[in-house]
């Protein structure tokens, strides 16, 4: 239908009900069949069209600005700009009433525990195999079977612990079941974020319906994994794992982690001794009870299942078959994503539950069976064929394949029938979408989320709706572009909200430091070293630019030979050789692609984009440590510089504003982190590696660039060049308030305690960082790097300057540079001594060569 | 016939291992032929965790963990196992033809089967008709075995003719294959050892929908009369096994072109090598390592 409200300008018009109604192709879930819309949604579109198009698309853009302020992101796969995609919402929700909810509600409820008995049933004593309920092939060429899980079922009430469905609704108004979600069902955490964003940009509205709150089902999701935890059911120690911040929805890993308290681990956390599984923290090994995975379970044990898998923890299988630890959801649970389980289901629910299912799943056929195959070989044009192992083959629409194609297809599916099924190929209801200010109608899938509790399950009273980008396109997925929406499940009685916290919970959590692993602290350090990198390199090109500048205004001779060796003090500093080593004296002359290089190449180390890049990849692989608002400025540092540097032609003079911007971000992290961070090991962690790299890089700076061979005035613009670097000069100005003196600088960079910019100071603030470390076997000895610490402390302090500068007062004398050098060396060990008492541990294992037999004629 | 075996894998590491998991295959079986009359894993270092259980496939696993720094591992497993000869004369031999064999396991639905009758061994055979992770079938597989399935030929006949072309065709060679290599290398090339073949043959039978099974196990080598039996010389070893309706699972060796009768020692059994690996293990540590196997197969009476 065209769009009647056409022209350029949007009017109210284009979002009322009646604009929309003249958009509908199949079933909508506003009119359902109907001329009038129904009265729930009718009441909603009184609300947005009082509020007119205008506050509408603000209110849309402050919800866009909420998510992008909260974080809240994932990954494309493919994405070679290493950048997250921000989370899309649209600001109208899906509604579903009081009388239809019940029915999905008591739908998805019947089909976990349905699915939980068959996987009981298939790791256990698989009757259903033996009766012929279930075919062999089905079961077992199913990658999600892992053979080596048969009998590591535990006697729990339920063992299918989080189930997930999506749901769309076919052309007649049923509900039916697209595909179930049991390996590590995602999205739970986005439907929190999306309900708190949506509370705050339609108050109003949110207020005036009646919706059924979401924390009941978190509580209960907190509660569900007490229950399966084989030890401490009071206060188990729970972890995430995840597979890291490349994975699609380590967004959510991080958020869950901190929404919980549940600390977010790799496999590389974690390990099996004695046949439980612990976490190596800075604090030493903890026991840990409930594993919540999102890793999938093939992946999660190299021992016993894959064998090169880097994600998992090698005994892991070991430790669940002897009940020391829980995972949910299990190990194995994929084999019920099965899509050719879907054709059984009916015929299960009557055997196990003697009930009809009251959600239908999509037409299903399973080609391993005669008639069925043949069904499906002699309609395949109107077809969707799926290989049931997901990671096969991708999804085939026989309405898109020519007649050779699908010739090929039925060789395939007759090679080998057991692997494949085919669906009907279903339409999905429409939802009003704000969509370029019209509401329009859009394809939507639901998925719902269910939680065991004791013996029963809890639904989830909400959801994530998702729509695709394009009208009539039935791809939802966020991969493909699709838009997230709330789900409101409307009620007659106003609920209370309540905290997911119960109330002996809040006894006990007197003094609960969640531990910190070796490889989060390994992250932080290496987050401090990034920074500090970033820091001087970003306060060189500054400097560079602004003596750039000066050269070419006053084209003062003294002014070019400083930054001939500002340049080269640049490459050294930096580490981006050759940079103005290199041999042209062209580059002094024309420096400008040069640096912007060094602003830009990503290839090259040392760059200000290799190490925000290199920053922003330690970050995010602890993103559940920061605070949203210490967050929010990581994101900053890497984003900017992305967008208006690295992706965009620019030109020198643009160069100054953008690194003011981004100094800003730094100084914004630096600061949010000493406020808004505990104390404890993290943050040691964090600064530790800072102190140790402004250590570092002043020593490289001071030996970069007083050179002995300087005329005075030309030290003169060195040195106070090298005081903007430090960020000391305005200190130095004040406290010494003469000319500038080589000595008194050295004193004050070197040497005075209370400047934080000193070496010493940074020694010093090291050294108490080391000592307030957790240690193992700490005993009144002091460690290797804790002796070299004081040592490098000691010596900075008896440094006697007068002896140490020349007469003339120029560069370094050869002593005092032969200190400096050795003093960096020591620091070096420092850093290695550390990296070995505290990140030792985030060692990944390795497999062992299997024997492979050589046998004998 | 009686035997003791010992089976000696040493690791010798370059650094120090501080942790390692491992799962030993290592302890024979026992089923109709053969009794395990003893059996016992010794690990060096002393593990500190050791625990044994039966797999899916009815194996013997030895679960064992390694927490001490170690730079070698030594895994030595020793049994006594008494193998009964079978008398596999073709009058007892099954004459089915594969196609009719073929059609049983396909066709296998309704009514359901339950334990112990013969619809129940069949139901259990179908597990091994699909892909398993080292053998997946593929066309160049069936064109291979396509000579060996004459029309109404029964199943015995048509397996004992493959494992006799596989021996004439293929040229065994250690140098040639590793772990890793696949089976279209092996095909293509015509060279391999014992794990090849047997691979080979159950991806040629699984075809022809025809199941079939790997077996890992020893052999009792022959020695030249009056030359001392080498110790240590022999290896671990690895041959198929076919279902027959009615009968039960075949053995064939298609590295030496017969059918075990009293010499094969079987240890372990599933749908492919990467079910009965011997052993394998996950290290924290050790850099590169250097791996020592020896096995001792000794004639008691």
């Amino acid at each position: 239908m065209t769009n009647i409200a056409s022209g350029n300008s949007p009017s109210d018009f284009d979002i009322g009900k009646q604009y929309y109604a003249t958009q509908l192709g199949s079933y909508d879930e506003m009119y359902a069949d109907e001329e009038k819309a129904r009265p729930h949604w009718a009441k909603f579109f009184a609300s947005i069209e009082r509020m007119g198009v205008e506050e509408l698309e603000r209110r849309r853009h402050e919800t866009q600005r909420l998510l992008r302020e909260n974080g809240v992101t994932y990954n494309v796969y493919g994405n070679d700009q290493r950048l997250t995609k921000p989370w899309r919402l649209d600001p109208i929700p899906l509604l579903i009433s009081s009388e239809e909810w019940p029915i999905i509600e008591s739908g998805l409820q019947q089909r976990a525990g349905l699915l939980d008995l068959i996987l009981k049933d298939l790791y256990g004593g698989q009757t259903l195999i033996k009766k012929g309920l279930l075919p062999i092939e089905l079961v077992f060429s199913h990658e999600g079977f892992l053979y080596p899980c048969v009998g590591a079922i535990k006697n729990q009430q339920r063992q299918l612990t989080i189930y997930s469905a999506n749901l769309a609704r076919g052309p007649d108004g049923r509900m039916w079941v697209i595909d179930d979600r049991t390996q590590a069902p995602s999205g739970f955490g986005y439907v929190l974020e999306n309900r708190t964003v949506m509370t705050r940009v339609l108050p109003d509205i949110f207020r005036d319906t009646q919706v059924q709150r979401l924390s009941g089902f978190f509580k209960a999701f907190r509660q569900s994994l007490n229950e399966i935890a084989p030890h401490n059911k009071e206060n188990p120690r729970v972890v995430i794992l995840t597979p890291g911040p490349l994975n699609e929805t380590y967004f959510e890993h991080a958020y869950l982690s901190s929404y919980f308290g549940y600390t977010l681990v790799q496999g590389s956390d974690l390990m099996v001794r004695d046949g439980r599984v612990w976490l190596k923290s800075l604090e030493g090994l903890q026991p840990i009870d409930v594993i919540l995975r999102r890793v999938d379970d093939s992946f999660c044990d190299p021992l016993e299942l894959l064998v090169n898998s880097k994600l998992g923890v090698a005994g892991l299988l070991e430790a669940v078959r002897r009940s020391q630890v829980a995972v949910a959801n299990p190990l194995g649970s994929s084999i019920l994503e099965n899509p050719g389980l879907l054709a059984f289901l009916p015929r299960l629910a009557r055997y196990f539950l003697n009930e009809d299912l009251i959600l239908p799943s999509v037409a299903t056929w399973w080609c391993g069976q005669r008639h069925e195959r043949e069904f499906v070989l002699q309609n395949l044009q109107h077809m969707v064929v799926k290989p049931i192992s997901h990671s096969h083959n991708r999804i085939v629409f026989g309405a898109h394949l020519s007649t050779s194609e699908l010739d090929e297809l039925r060789a395939q599916i007759k090679a080998k029938p057991y692997c494949f099924v085919a669906q009907e190929q279903v339409s999905f209801s429409t939802v009003p979408a704000f969509v370029d200010q019209h509401v329009e109608p859009r394809n939507a899938v639901l998925r719902n989320f269910v939680v065991a509790n004791g013996s029963d399950y809890i639904v989830m009273p909400g959801g994530l709706t998702r729509v695709a980008r394009q009208k009539d396109d039935f791809t939802v997925s966020n991969q493909a572009g699709g838009i997230s929406k709330d789900t409101w499940i409307l009620t007659e009685k106003p609920e209370k909200s309540t905290a997911i916290w119960t109330a002996t919970q809040r006894n006990y959590a007197v003094d609960v430091v969640e531990p910190l692993t070796s490889r989060a602290a390994d992250n932080l350090f290496w987050v401090g070293r990034h920074l500090e990198r970033l820091d001087v390199g970003v306060r060189l090109l500054q400097a560079v630019l602004t003596k750039l500048d000066e050269t070419e205004e006053f084209k003062d001779e003294v002014d070019a030979e400083c930054l001939v060796l500002l340049l080269r003090a640049t490459t050294q500093v930096t580490g981006t050789f050759p940079g103005f080593f290199g041999v042209s004296e062209q580059l002094y002359k024309k420096p400008q692609a040069e640096l912007l290089a060094l602003a830009k190449n990503t290839r090259q180390l040392g760059t200000i984009a290799s190490n925000i890049h290199s920053f922003y990849q330690a970050a995010s692989s602890v993103r559940d440590l920061w605070s949203q608002d210490i967050w929010r400025y990581i994101d900053n540092i890497q984003r900017r510089w992305y967008l208006k540097v690295l992706n965009k032609r620019i030109n020198i003079t643009q160069l100054p504003k953008n690194l003011d911007d981004l100094m800003t971000n730094i100084v914004a992290f630096t600061g949010l982190t000493a406020e808004n961070m505990r104390h404890e090991s993290g943050w040691l962690m964090l600064d530790s590696g800072r102190r140790l790299e402004r250590s570092l890089s002043l020593i490289a700076l001071i030996r970069a660039m007083l050179s002995p061979n300087l005329t005075d005035v030309l030290q003169q613009q060195m040195l106070e060049a090298l005081l903007i670097c430090t960020d000391s000069l305005g200190i130095y100005q004040r406290r010494y308030r003469a000319v500038i003196q080589l000595p008194r600088i050295l004193e004050l960079l070197l040497q005075d305690a209370n400047h934080p910019r000193s070496l010493v100071y940074q020694l010093q603030q090291l050294s108490e960082h080391i000592g307030a470390l957790p240690r193992e076997n700490r005993n009144s000895q002091m460690s290797a790097e804790e002796r070299l610490l004081l040592k490098a402390y000691t010596d900075v302090r008896l440094l006697d300057m007068g002896m140490l500068v020349n007469p003339e007062n120029i560069g370094l004398t050869g002593e005092l540079e032969q200190f400096l050098a050795n003093l960096a060396l020591s620091l070096k060990q420092i850093s290695e001594l550390i990296a070995q008492a505290y990140f030792s541990h985030s060692q990944v294992p390795q497999p062992i060569k299997t024997v492979y037999t050589e046998d004998e004629l | 016939m009686k035997f003791q075996i010992t089976h000696n894998t040493i690791y010798d590491y370059s650094q120090s291992v501080r942790l390692c998991q491992n799962e030993a295959r290592l302890n024979p079986r026992d089923f109709w032929r053969q009794r395990c009359l003893s059996s016992h894993i010794e690990v060096t270092p002393t593990a500190a965790d050791f625990q044994e259980r039966v797999d899916f496939f009815g194996n013997r696993v030895a679960y064992f963990a390694i927490q001490q720094a170690h730079t070698r591992l030594v895994v030595s497993a020793t049994s006594e196992v008494l193998v009964l000869p079978t008398a596999t004369t073709p009058a007892v031999i099954s004459q089915m033809p594969w196609e009719q064999v073929q059609t049983l396991l396909q066709d296998l639905t309704s009514p359901p089967p339950h334990p112990g009758n013969g619809l129940y061994d069949l139901l259990d055979a179908k597990q091994y008709l699909i892909d398993s992770p080292m053998v997946k079938v593929t066309p160049e597989l069936a064109d291979y075995a396509h000579a060996s399935f004459l029309p109404g030929c029964p199943l015995n006949d048509v397996v004992a003719d493959l494992m006799h072309r596989i021996h004439k065709d293929f040229v065994y060679d250690p140098a040639f294959t590793t772990i890793a290599t696949p089976l279209s290398d092996v095909l293509a090339h015509r060279r391999g050892v014992c794990q090849d073949f047997a691979h080979l043959a159950i991806g040629c039978l699984r075809a022809y929908g025809i199941a079939a099974r790997y077996v890992s196990g020893y052999i009792e080598t022959m020695t030249e009369p009056g030359k001392p039996r080498l110790v240590g010389a022999d290896a671990s070893h690895a041959w198929f096994a076919v279902f027959v309706p009615d009968m039960g699972w075949l053995e064939f060796d298609p590295t030496n072109n017969s059918q075990p009768y009293d010499q094969h020692i079987t240890v372990a059994w599933g749908r492919d090598y990467s079910d009965v690996t011997p052993l394998k293990g996950i290290a924290f540590g050790g850099g590169q390592h250097l791996l020592t196997v020896s096995v001792d197969v000794m004639r008691l009476e």
